[in-house]
C-alpha cells in the first residue's frame, strides 16, 4: 500500500490541455472518487497514474516513487477498466493468474491468492469458465478478481460500474466498497456518476474542464461546494440556484429576486448580488406557517417527479426552476400554482462573476 | 424478421449467382474426365476418364511445376505472414515517429500493379543476378504480400479493444508477450484468412514467373500450364485436367480453413 501525489500535473494533447495544474494527495488506504462530466480529465488524470499516458509535466508519485518514466508494470499497480478487459480466450482461473505468473510468483501462491480472491467475490464456481460465458456482474466480478489477486500498492478503477444494470450496480457499490475496507488498499476510482461518488469514496475529488475543482469528504463536498460548478453536480436532485439582490435590513437578511422576496437570519457579509442555490431538502412547500421557514415564494409547477417514498417538485419561480422536497406524495399538477420556502440554514451563496462560494 | 417472400427471393439470387459462378468450373471438370480428343462438347459428361490426369501429369511435368510452386508459395506466405503480424502490431497499436508516412508508402506496394514495376523489377534483379533464382519469385512476392498483410493485420489489431491490451501492460507482460499470448489467439480467423489470400494470389501468380525464370525446371505451375496449352491447342480433356490439376491445391487449402476464412471475412464487418 502506498500513498499517491500528483503535483502540479499537466496533460497536453496538442492544443488541448486534459488537465491542468493538477495537484492532489491521495493518502495511504484512502478510498478516492474523481468524479465530474465526460472531458472533464479524470480519466486521462487515472491512466496517468496507470502509466497508460505520458505526463506533460509536473510529478506523479505511488509512494515514495516519482513514476512519471516508469512503465505500468513496474508501478505496481492493479487497474479495472470499464469493459472489464478480461482475456477471451483464457479461463477466469488464468485471466487471474496472467499477472501473478508474469511476476513468477510461485504455483501454490497463485493457486492460494487465486482462491481467496475466487472465496471473497463469489466467483469459485467459474473458475473453469471463459468470459464469453459470464453474465456482465460475473465479468465484473472476475474484473474485481484479477486486480485483488495482484496485492498491487494501489487500485485503480475506471468507471466499472457503467456496464452493470441500475440494481446490480447499487450492489456492487456497496461490495467494492467493503473489499477495499477488508484489504484497505489505497482506491483510485474513476466515475461520472455523483450517487457513486458520494456513496464510495472516502474523499471526493470533482474536476471540471481539465481542473480540480474541491477535493474532501462527501459531506463536505455536499454541505459546503466551493463554487457554483460543484454544487450543481453533485446531488440529486441537483441543487437549483436564482439570482438574488442581498441587504441587511434590521440584522436580517433580505434576498430579493423576481418573484423572490425572503428574510433570513444574517450570517457572514455577503456582496450585494450573488447567487443563492437551493438543495430541494432546503425547500419546502408552504403551509401557512413560518415555522423557521422563509418564504413564502410563489411559482408554478412545472413537473412532478413522484418515487414513491418522496416526491420532487419542479417550480418555476424568480426566473429560474427550483427543485422543491416533499415528503410522500402530492396531489400537484404541473401549471398549478404554489407557494414554498427555504430553510434558510439549506441556502448556499455563489459570487455571480466567479461562482466561487461567498459568505 | 425477413418474410417469406423475402427469403425465397434471397435464395433465388443467390442461386442464381452461384450457378453462374459453379457452371464453368463443373465444366472443365466434366471435360477433364471425357474421353481423351472426342470432344462431346463442353461440359458434356460422355464417360470417366480419370486417366486423363495420369496422362496430363506425365505430359506437361506439373510434378515439377508444382514443386516449383510449392517452393515459391509456402516460403512467400510463411515469411509473409510473420512479417505482416509484426508489422501490423506495429503498425496499429504503437505510436512511433513517422508510423503515418510509413504506412501511406506501405500502401503504395498495395496500390501498384506488378504489371507496373515488372520491367525495372527484371533489370534489378538481373542486376543482382537473381533472375532465373527462386528468388526473383519469391522476394518482390514477399514485398507485395506484406504490403497488403500489414493493412489486413492493422486493421485487425485496431479492433481489439485498446484496454486489453493496456490491461496486458498493467499485468507485466511485454510487448512480445502480449502479441503472443493475448493478441495472436484472437487474431487466429484474421491470420488464417489472410493466409488462404496470399497463398491463393502467389499460386497463380503469372506474370512474375513468365518474365523471371527460363529454367523449366524454376517454372510455376501456372506459367507450366500455359506452356502446356501452348503445346496441347486441341486436346481439350488434357488442358482440362491440367487446369484441375494446377488449382486443386489452393481448393484444397481453401476447404481446409473455409471455417475460419467466414469467419476472418466477417470479423472486420461486423461488431462483437
Amino acid at each position: 500500500m502506498a500513498a499517491v501525489r500528483f503535483s502540479d500535473v499537466l496533460k497536453r494533447y496538442g492544443e488541448v490541455d486534459a488537465v491542468r495544474h493538477l495537484s492532489l494527495e491521495i493518502a495511504d488506504g484512502e478510498f478516492m472518487v474523481l468524479v465530474g462530466p465526460s472531458g472533464s480529465g479524470k480519466t486521462t488524470a487515472l491512466r496517468m497514474l496507470a502509466g497508460l499516458e505520458s505526463i506533460s509535466g509536473g510529478e506523479i508519485s505511488i509512494g515514495e516513487r516519482v513514476v512519471n518514466r516508469i512503465a505500468p508494470r513496474e508501478r505496481d499497480i492493479a487497474m479495472v477498466f470499464q469493459d472489464y478487459a478480461l482475456y477471451p480466450q483464457m479461463t477466469v482461473f488464468d485471466n487471474l493468474a496472467f499477472g501473478l505468473r508474469r511476476r513468477k510468483v510461485p504455483k501454490e501462491e497463485i493457486a492460494g491468492r487465486v482462491a481467496t480472491a475466487a472465496g471473497l467475490l463469489d466467483i469459485g464456481e467459474l473458475l473453469e469458465r471463459k468470459p464469453g460465458q459470464l453474465s456482465g456482474g460475473q465479468a465484473q466480478r472476475v474484473a474485481l478478481g484479477r486486480a485483488l489477486v495482484r496485492q498491487p500498492q494501489v487500485f485503480l478503477m475506471d468507471e466499472p460500474l457503467s456496464n452493470l444494470d441500475a440494481k446490480l450496480r447499487t450492489q456492487t457499490r456497496g461490495e467494492i466498497k467493503r473489499l477495499q475496507h477488508e484489504v484497505r488498499t489505497t482506491t483510485v476510482y474513476v466515475t461520472h456518476d455523483q450517487v457513486e461518488a458520494m456513496t464510495m469514496g472516502d474523499r471526493i475529488a470533482v474536476m471540471n474542464d481539465g481542473l480540480l475543482e474541491q477535493a474532501g469528504t462527501p459531506e463536505e463536498i455536499y454541505e459546503r461546494p466551493a463554487n457554483r460548478f460543484v454544487a450543481g453536480f453533485i446531488g440529486s436532485p441537483a441543487m437549483s440556484f436564482f439570482e438574488a439582490a442581498c441587504s441587511v435590513e434590521d440584522g436580517v437578511l433580505r434576498l430579493r429576486g423576481d418573484d423572490v422576496d425572503v428574510r433570513v437570519p444574517a450570517g457572514a457579509e455577503l456582496p450585494v448580488a450573488v447567487t443563492v442555490g437551493v438543495r430541494p431538502e432546503a425547500a419546502r412547500l408552504w403551509d401557512g406557517s413560518r415555522n423557521g421557514i422563509a418564504g413564502p415564494v410563489r411559482g408554478t409547477v412545472a413537473y412532478v417527479e413522484a418515487l414513491g417514498r418522496e416526491t420532487f417538485i419542479g417550480v418555476d419561480a424568480g426566473g429560474s426552476r427550483l427543485a422543491v422536497h416533499q415528503e410522500g406524495r402530492t396531489s400537484l399538477q404541473p401549471g398549478d400554482g404554489v407557494e414554498f420556502g427555504f430553510v434558510p440554514e439549506g441556502l448556499r451563496y455563489f459570487a455571480v462573476d466567479s461562482g466561487d462560494a461567498v459568505g | 424478421m425477413t418474410s417469406r417472400r423475402d427469403a425465397t427471393l434471397t435464395y433465388t439470387v443467390l442461386g442464381v449467382f452461384s450457378l453462374i459462378a459453379f457452371l464453368p468450373i463443373a465444366g472443365i471438370v466434366f471435360t477433364a474426365l471425357q474421353q481423351p480428343g472426342g470432344l462431346a462438347g463442353f461440359g458434356r459428361l460422355d464417360g470417366f476418364n480419370p486417366g486423363n490426369f495420369a496422362d496430363a501429369w506425365r505430359e506437361g511435368n506439373f510434378g515439377s511445376y508444382l514443386k516449383s510452386s510449392a517452393i515459391v508459395t509456402v516460403t512467400v506466405v510463411v515469411c509473409s505472414v510473420a512479417l505482416s503480424v509484426l508489422a501490423g502490431y506495429a503498425f496499429g497499436l504503437m505510436r512511433f515517429r513517422g508510423a503515418q508516412v510509413l504506412f501511406y508508402v506501405l500502401l503504395l506496394g498495395l496500390m501498384i500493379p506488378m504489371e507496373a514495376m515488372i520491367v525495372p523489377l527484371y533489370y534489378d534483379l538481373r542486376d543482382l543476378r537473381l533472375t532465373d533464382t527462386y528468388w526473383a519469385l519469391i522476394l518482390p512476392q514477399i514485398g507485395t504480400s506484406v504490403a497488403f498483410g500489414t493493412f489486413w493485420m492493422r486493421a485487425f489489431f485496431r479492433s481489439v479493444p485498446r484496454s486489453l491490451v493496456e490491461a496486458a501492460r498493467i499485468d507485466g507482460a511485454s510487448s512480445w508477450f502480449t502479441l503472443w499470448r493475448v493478441l495472436l489467439p484472437l487474431a487466429k480467423p484474421a491470420v488464417l484468412t489472410m493466409t488462404v489470400l496470399l497463398f491463393m494470389w502467389t499460386w497463380n501468380e503469372f506474370l512474375l514467373a513468365l518474365v523471371m525464370v527460363t529454367d523449366e525446371g524454376l517454372r510455376t505451375a501456372p506459367l507450366g500450364l500455359s506452356f502446356f496449352q501452348g503445346r496441347n491447342q486441341t486436346d481439350f480433356t488434357l488442358l482440362a485436367a491440367g487446369a484441375v490439376i494446377v488449382a486443386t491445391p489452393v481448393l484444397v487449402l481453401y476447404v481446409f480453413l473455409q471455417r475460419h476464412f467466414i469467419r476472418g471475412m466477417l470479423a472486420g464487418a461486423v461488431k462483437g
